[in-house]
C-alpha cells in the first residue's frame, strides 16, 4: 500500500503564499510526504525528468503556461504521473476538461482542509496506478488475441492447402477424365475452399487494422484502370447472377494519391456486396466522379438496386463483425470484416467512406481518395530557401525487367529500390514522387532534386552504386537512370511561396510527361511489354 | 531434352504427394525431402534444376536450410520458391533476403506458381544479365 511509504509530491505552484500553505496542510497529515516546490512548469518538467514523483499537485496559472495548456504538457509529459489540479479558478468547465483529459481531480485552493488533500492524493495515486494496470492487461490481452487470430491462421492453411491442391488435380483433369457431374461438383468445391481462403486472409487483415499493422503503398495511379479491372473481375459473379454491371467515369477523372492493389480490394468488396444483395434482373453501377465543392478529392460510388439498409444499421454497417440480419439467413456471407478492412484501408488513405440508401431503393456506398497533387507533395521541399537558386532536375530511374513475366517477387524487388533511392537523397531538398502506374512490369521512379544538373551527377552515381547492392536486381532488370533539367517559367521567381510551388509542379509534370508517353503513364503500362 | 528436375521440400507428405503429381503432369521430373537435413543431402545428390521449400520444416527450418544453399558452392545458383502457410509481412522479405527467388503463401494459386517456376528455370535467367554502365 502507497500510504505505508513516503509521499513524494511535485507542487507546481509560482506563488510563495500558496506554496507554503499546501506544504503546511500537506506536513500536517498524518502519513509521510516529501515536498518538492518549484515555481514554473519548465522547472516541473525538468524535475519529472530527473525523478519521478508519486503525484503533481499543479497551478494551471504559471508564469511559462496557462489553463488547459499546463495539464496539456504535464500530462504529454509524463502521462503515467497521476496529476491533481490546484486552480484559484472555481472553474467547472475547466474542470471537466481536465478530466477527461485524464487529470485525477480538480480541488480549488483555500477551502481544502489538510485531510482532504490528503485523501485526494491518496485516491489520485490509487486511481492512476488502478488505470495503469488496466492498460497493460488490455493491451497484453489484444496481444495475445493477435497471436492466437495469427496462429489459427496459420494452421487452418495447412490443411486448406492440401485441399486445395487435391481438389484442383481433379478439377485439372491430372487424375484422370471426369464426368460433367463430377466436374460441377468439385468446382463447388473449389469454390467453398476459395471462399474459406478469403475469410482466412481477411481475418488476418482485419487483426492487422485493428493493431496499426496495416500499411499502404501509394502511388500516382489512374482510378479509371482500377474500375475496369474489379469490374473485369466481377463480371462472371454477376452474369451468373443476371444482375448488370455498369461503369461511369467522369471525363475529368484526374490521377489519384492511392495504393492501388488496396484500392482494388476496397472496389472488389464493395462489388461483391452490391451483387451480393441485387435481386436477379437488378444493376449495380460503379463510379468515379470529380465534386467539384471538394476538388482535392475522387469519389467512388458503387450502387444496386437491392433491397437498400435501414437508417438505424447505416452507421453500424462498418464495424468489425456487423453482419445484416437477413444476410446471414440467405447467405453464406463471410465473417462481417470486408466493409470493416474497406473503411480502415479508406482512412488509411485519409479519405472517407459513407452509404446512402433508403429501404427497398437500393444503396450507394461512397468512398473518397486523395486526389494526386504535384504542388502539395513538392510544397515541403520547395521553400524561400531552396528557391533562392532556383535549380531543379528531374531524375527518372527505370527498372525494366528482362522477363515477362518478371522473375521472382519483382513488386518486392521494386519496393526494395524504391527504399534504396529514398535513401540517396537529401529530406529537406529533394523528392521521390510516387510511384506511377497499377501495373505493368516496367518501374519508374522520379526524383524532383533542387539542385543542377552537374551537382545532380553526384546523385545519380550514389543511387547507382547502391541499387547495384540489391539483391538480384541485376539478375532481374536492367536500370536506367536519366536526368532532365527542369525549365521554370521565367516569371515563377515572383509571386507568393504558393504561386512558386504551383509553377515548379507545373514544370515538373511537363517534364514528366515529356519524358514519357502520355498514355504509358496514364494507364500504367509500358510500352516495353510484349 | 532431360526434364528439369524439381525438389519439393514440406513435412506434409500428402502435399509433396499432390505437388509431385502436379509437377510431373507439367513436365518436370521430381525428388522430395520432409524435413530441413534431408533436404540439404537430397539437393546435394541430386542437383535439382529448382527448390520448393517450406519454411516450417523438422531438423532445420527452411530459413537454415535456405542459408546452408548460399553458402554451398553448387547450390547457391539454384534458384529456390518458399511456400509456406506463414504470413508473408513478416517472412517473405527474409526469406528473399537469404536467397530465395519468390515467396507464395499457401494456399497458393497453381498457374501463377507453375508461371514462377518456368521463368525461373528458363536459360535468360542462369546468367548474370547486363548491368548499365
Amino acid at each position: 500500500m502507497t500510504d505505508q511509504q513516503t509521499t513524494q509530491v511535485l507542487l507546481i505552484e509560482d506563488n510563495p503564499g500558496d506554496a507554503d500553505l499546501v506544504r503546511l496542510r500537506l506536513i500536517e497529515g498524518r502519513s509521510p510526504v516529501n515536498v518538492n516546490c518549484v515555481g514554473r512548469l519548465s522547472e516541473g518538467l525538468a524535475s519529472i525528468t530527473r525523478e519521478t514523483p508519486s503525484v503533481v499537485l499543479l497551478d494551471l496559472n504559471l508564469p511559462d503556461s496557462h489553463g488547459a495548456e499546463t495539464f496539456r504538457r504535464i500530462m504529454d509529459h509524463a502521462p503515467n504521473v497521476p496529476v491533481v489540479v490546484l486552480s484559484g479558478q472555481d472553474d467547472e468547465a475547466l474542470a471537466m476538461k481536465a478530466v477527461h483529459h485524464g487529470v485525477q481531480d480538480y480541488l480549488v485552493k483555500g477551502n481544502i482542509s489538510s485531510k482532504q488533500l490528503e485523501r485526494a492524493i491518496r485516491y489520485a495515486v490509487e486511481r492512476q496506478a488502478l488505470l495503469r494496470a488496466l492498460e497493460i492487461t488490455q493491451k497484453q490481452q489484444l496481444e495475445f488475441k493477435n497471436r492466437f487470430l495469427s496462429h489459427v491462421s496459420h494452421e487452418l492453411r495447412t490443411p486448406l492447402t492440401c485441399i486445395h491442391q487435391y481438389v484442383s488435380l481433379l478439377v485439372d483433369g491430372l487424375a484422370g477424365p471426369l464426368a460433367p457431374d463430377q466436374s460441377d461438383h468439385l468446382k463447388t468445391v473449389l469454390k467453398s475452399v476459395n471462399q474459406l481462403h478469403a475469410m482466412i486472409r481477411d481475418l488476418l487483415e482485419a487483426t492487422r487494422a485493428e493493431s496499426g499493422k496495416m500499411q499502404i503503398e501509394p502511388r500516382c495511379i489512374a482510378l479509371g484502370e482500377l474500375v475496369q479491372q474489379a469490374v473485369a473481375m466481377l463480371r462472371p459473379t454477376a452474369d451468373e447472377k443476371k444482375v448488370g454491371l455498369e461503369i461511369g467515369l467522369d471525363q475529368r477523372l484526374p490521377l489519384v494519391h492511392a495504393d492501388p492493389d488496396r484500392t482494388l480490394e476496397v472496389l472488389i468488396n464493395l462489388l461483391d456486396n452490391a451483387i451480393k444483395f441485387t435481386p436477379q434482373d437488378g444493376s449495380v453501377m460503379v463510379q468515379a466522379n470529380v465534386v467539384d465543392a471538394d476538388p482535392s478529392y475522387v469519389y467512388v460510388s458503387v450502387s444496386d438496386t437491392g433491397r437498400g439498409i435501414n437508417p438505424e444499421t447505416k452507421t453500424l454497417i462498418f464495424d468489425r463483425l456487423y453482419q445484416d440480419a437477413d444476410a446471414i439467413d440467405n447467405n453464406r456471407s463471410g465473417l462481417g470484416l470486408g466493409l470493416f478492412i474497406c473503411r480502415e484501408i479508406v482512412r488509411l488513405h485519409e479519405g472517407r467512406i459513407w452509404v446512402s440508401s433508403e429501404p427497398g431503393q437500393g444503396s450507394t456506398f461512397t468512398f473518397t481518395l486523395p486526389v494526386y497533387s504535384l504542388a502539395k507533395l513538392l510544397a515541403p521541399v520547395i521553400t524561400h530557401k531552396n528557391l533562392l537558386r532556383p535549380s531543379f532536375v528531374l531524375v527518372r530511374v527505370e527498372l525494366t525487367p528482362l522477363s515477362n513475366p518478371p522473375r521472382g517477387n519483382w513488386k518486392e524487388t521494386c519496393r526494395q529500390c524504391l527504399e534504396t533511392v529514398r535513401r540517396c537523397v537529401y529530406l529537406d531538398k529533394d523528392l521521390v514522387l510516387p510511384p506511377m502506374g497499377t501495373s505493368g512490369a516496367a518501374e519508374t521512379i522520379f526524383i524532383v532534386a533542387s539542385t543542377d544538373l552537374q551537382q545532380s551527377a553526384v546523385m545519380t552515381a550514389r543511387i547507382r552504386e547502391q541499387l547495384e547492392r540489391v539483391a538480384d536486381l541485376k539478375a532481374k532488370s536492367t536500370v536506367t537512370i536519366t536526368t532532365l533539367p527542369i525549365e521554370l517559367p521565367s516569371d515563377s521567381r515572383s509571386g507568393t511561396l504558393e504561386q512558386q510551388v504551383q509553377a515548379v509542379a507545373g514544370s515538373v509534370g511537363q517534364t514528366i510527361l515529356t519524358s514519357m508517353d502520355r498514355k504509358q503513364l496514364l494507364t500504367g503500362k509500358s510500352k516495353e511489354i510484349n | 531434352m532431360p526434364r528439369p528436375k524439381i525438389l519439393v521440400v514440406d513435412d506434409d507428405p500428402d502435399l509433396v504427394r499432390a505437388l509431385r503429381l502436379r509437377l510431373r503432369a507439367n513436365n518436370y521430373e521430381v525428388t522430395t525431402a520432409t524435413d530441413g537435413y534431408t533436404a540439404i543431402a537430397a539437393a546435394q545428390k541430386d542437383r535439382p534444376a529448382l527448390i520448393i521449400l517450406d519454411l516450417g520444416l523438422p531438423v532445420g527450418d527452411g530459413f537454415v536450410v535456405l542459408e546452408r544453399l548460399q553458402n554451398s558452392d553448387t547450390l547457391s545458383g539454384v534458384p529456390v520458391i518458399v511456400l509456406s502457410a506463414r504470413d508473408p509481412h513478416s517472412n517473405e522479405e527474409r526469406a528473399l533476403k537469404a536467397g530465395a527467388a519468390a515467396f507464395f503463401q499457401k494456399p497458393a494459386d497453381n498457374d501463377e506458381l507453375m508461371n514462377v517456376i518456368r521463368v525461373s528455370l528458363s536459360p535468360t535467367h542462369s546468367q548474370t544479365a547486363p548491368w548499365p554502365s
